[in-house]
């Protein structure tokens, strides 16, 4: 009959006193283990991305939601709050950009005739689709302003 | 007695990087000109865009193409900032976050949002005006 094993923990006993009991140490990392580097400090940051870009998007939907009011109910954002807000949230989304479509290089793994395609030039084709969808979504938005 | 390791798929995983990535992708090529062009340049009053009127907005909104757009941007992004966060707060030692509650809340409350995004693009503007 096939069970689960029941694995032990990497970190039993490890500098503890090993066979003295049966407690078990539990590893935990101080609180600010993401000051402590600026590998860790950029790693944190680049996580943290989701939350101002969340916050950006559920603006969107109450902006797309406002439009049901009517031309008396809907006011556009045109306030300094508004404006400084999302300047702080661009540069989060820059940031998010950045380090993820360059994460592409490494995770996506294409094979032309046999022969893998550079990291490199799949990270270019993703910021070209970066600097084209942005063009593209640019126009739209403007172009149909007039 | 065998011991042999019973070894499954780990499919929820593999639909939830799924959304994650893709989420990660869409995010990154298509939020920065939002942020920037109705968030900024818009209201700075640099450009014309479409949101400032409420005439333009509202005929842009009724397009169907514009609606599935909002949709798959939406939908994809709230996905992959629900795993990034649950993530976050794992590296920060919230072990509760690994937890099968956590993730129907993390993940249910992206599901949340896309149904939200779904009834606010079918109800505000009818399709095709």
């Amino acid at each position: 009959m096939a069970t689960e094993i029941d694995m032990p923990s990497p970190h039993r006993g490890e500098g503890q006193g090993e066979g003295q009991g049966v407690k078990e140490y539990r590893w935990r990392m101080p609180a600010n283990w993401w000051t402590r580097t600026r590998h860790y400090f950029l790693y944190v940051a680049r996580e943290f991305t989701a939350v101002p870009m969340a916050l950006w998007l559920i603006w969107l939907l109450y902006e797309i939601k406002l439009a049901g009011n009517g031309p008396a109910g809907y006011y556009p954002p045109r306030s300094a709050a508004f404006v400084a807000f999302s300047a702080v949230v661009l540069l989060f989304a820059l940031y998010h950009s950045y380090t993820f479509l360059k994460l592409a290089g490494v995770i996506i793994r294409v094979k032309v005739l046999d022969r893998s395609i550079p990291p490199r030039v799949i990270v270019m084709a993703m910021f070209g689709a970066w600097a084209a969808g942005s063009v593209v979504v640019g126009f739209v938005l403007i172009w149909f302003a007039r | 007695m065998s011991t042999t390791a019973v070894r499954r798929p780990a499919l929820s995983h593999l639909f939830f990087w799924f959304l994650f990535s893709n989420g990660g992708v869409i995010t990154a090529l298509l939020l920065p000109v939002h942020v920037l062009v109705q968030g900024i340049l818009g209201p700075l009053g640099i450009v014309k865009v479409v949101d400032q009127h409420y005439d333009t907005w509202i005929r842009v909104l009724a397009n169907p193409l514009v609606k599935l757009y909002l949709l798959v941007l939406i939908m994809f992004a709230f996905f992959h900032f629900a795993h990034r966060i649950r993530y976050l707060l794992m590296d920060f030692g919230v072990h509760a976050a690994k937890t099968v509650p956590a993730q129907v809340a993390f993940y249910g409350g992206a599901a949340v949002v896309t149904l939200i995004t779904v009834w606010i693009l079918l109800t505000t503007v009818p399709i095709g005006i």
